[in-house]
């Protein structure tokens, strides 16, 4: 016994001199620290955190599994305390809804009107990926999720990731099998937004607090914003898809309008990616100025330049609901 | 054979703190939601490098503190290099007071705790709000520290108890 022992402290150094091997590692650490900030999307650092992430999804699959059960059971238990009240709030929902239906059905009709018309493009067609979330950064000041699917089913850096209730924040690293998703609140997070009802485009920063805001100072007619009106992606920089809905604004100060994200990242499990293909806008205004009197390329071009007016009369069209409008 | 075994089974008696903080950095890593989010996940990899380089540095060299530390940066996405630094200087100053604490009571060690947690937030904090160039909000990180401390003396019985029976047990 005594050797055993004996052998251990020698084999996993028991008596060495810790400091030394501390302030090794140390200086390690901060040399890796100030690399890493200095270059931030170096293809090394990228390649690690890719490496480990794909890596790490199959350990990260085997821990999701048994917590989102258990999550289920509790939530199964909390609902039966609840009945009540939730089959109020969704008899209220289904009320509520029924008005839109009705809404949606008549603009349907009138979509299907404009869409006989010659000039009519079809936009780019959007096609989901479901993910189911298999980790996210439980650290104070890095707001990401890890998602179960990556390259191999189609997903970039860039995208846009959406839950059921909303957008919950864009991919920035992708691996063959997994991708993180950075979320709106986190301090990196910078998404083009539209405050629909006062038509003001801004950019969405993430505060490293559950709810981002709109900086005002960028934009041109701050004031108008409100609190109460949605705020949907502007599509602007052609990076997001448009009209994705972010949250509702819930406070304007001068300097900035805070979002309440309409996502509820505590209860994110299944996310959609949004793979984009965003209309190639350069090329066409290319072969406009070579062949300005072809008559495709030209109404491509102007549709390309007024792309924000039909929505911003879709929206004008959604804020005041009136659902006997079709009839 | 039978030394092969006990070979093995020395060998996963060493490194089970390691394991352990690797354990706690997938942890971090896991959705895993307490009350409903409203609870954040309490740092282990913190708790496990602070117990064992207080009561035994040697299972827990500075090697495996920093593959800790890195596992837990890349699962996170954040600067590399960042949590096996704090990680580090938890354990330089936790060696460096070995003697004052080394039995004494365990509500001493567990201030100990507290205040190595308090320093850390702040390395954190200035750390993040210098590198994001604004004033970071405290309140999630002080949060998740106030969790970890109060989580600890949990930890703390646990990890005895599997130090003294388990890995210095041969």
């Amino acid at each position: 016994m005594d050797v055993l022992g004996q052998d251990k402290r020698e084999v996993f150094g028991l008596r060495t001199n810790s400091h030394t091997g501390t302030l090794l590692f140390s200086l390690v650490a901060l040399i890796l620290l100030l690399s890493s900030l200095y270059a931030a999307e170096a293809s090394v650092f990228k390649k690690a955190r890719e490496t480990a992430m794909e890596t790490a999804s199959p350990i990260l699959k085997l821990f999701s599994g048994p917590i989102g059960w258990i999550h289920d059971r509790v939530g199964d238990v909390g609902d039966y305390f609840r009945v009540l009240e939730q089959n109020k709030a969704l008899r209220e929902e289904n009320a509520a809804l029924r008005q839109w239906e009705e809404e949606a059905r008549s603009l349907r009709a009138v979509i299907s009107a404009l869409e006989e018309l010659d000039a009519y493009e079809a936009p780019p067609t959007i096609k989901p990926i479901n993910a189911f979330v298999i980790g996210e950064a439980n650290e104070a000041y890095a707001h990401s999720m890890i998602v179960n699917a990556g390259a191999k089913a189609g997903a970039a850096v860039g995208y846009a990731a959406v839950d059921e209730r909303g957008m919950i924040g864009r991919l920035v690293s992708v691996s063959n099998n997994a991708s993180r998703i950075l979320l709106l609140n986190d301090i990196q997070s910078r998404i083009p937004v539209f405050v629909e009802g006062s038509f003001v485009e801004g950019l969405l920063v993430g505060r490293s607090t559950s709810n981002p805001t709109i900086a005002i100072t960028m934009l041109a007619n701050g004031a108008r914003i409100e609190p109460g009106q949605r705020v949907v992606t502007s599509g602007a920089g052609g990076v997001l898809p448009r009209g994705l809905t972010v949250g509702v604004v819930s406070k304007v100060t001068d300097k900035e309008a805070v979002v309440e994200l309409a996502a509820d990242y505590a209860r994110t499990r299944l996310v959609r990616i949004i793979s984009y293909e965003f209309p190639q806008i350069d090329e066409i205004e290319q072969g406009a100025e070579s062949q300005s009197t072809s008559a495709p390329n030209q109404s491509a071009v102007e549709r390309s330049d007024d792309q924000p007016a039909p929505q911003a009369q879709a929206a004008a069209a959604t804020a005041p609901p009136s659902p006997d409008e079709g009839d | 054979m039978a030394s092969r075994a006990e070979n093995l089974a020395r060998i996963a008696r060493a490194a089970t703190p390691t394991l352990l903080g690797v354990f706690g950095a997938f942890m971090l890593a896991a959705p895993l939601r307490l009350f409903e989010g409203a609870v954040a996940t309490p740092l282990i990899p913190l708790v496990v490098v602070y117990f064992w380089s207080l009561y035994s540095p040697g299972h827990l060299p500075a090697a495996s503190i920093f593959f800790i530390g890195l596992l837990q940066d890349l699962l996170s996405g954040g600067p590399l290099g960042l949590w096996p630094a704090v990680y580090l200087a938890v354990q330089y100053v936790a060696i460096s007071q070995q003697s004052y604490f080394l039995g004494r009571e365990t509500h001493v060690v567990w201030m100990g705790f507290a205040v190595a947690a308090a320093s850390v937030s702040i390395i954190l904090w200035l750390f993040m709000s210098l590198m994001s160039a604004t004033l970071l909000p405290l309140g999630g990180l002080v949060f998740q520290m106030l969790t970890t401390i109060a989580v600890y003396p949990l930890f703390a019985v646990a990890f005895g108890n599997l130090h003294r029976r388990v890995i210095i047990e041969v």
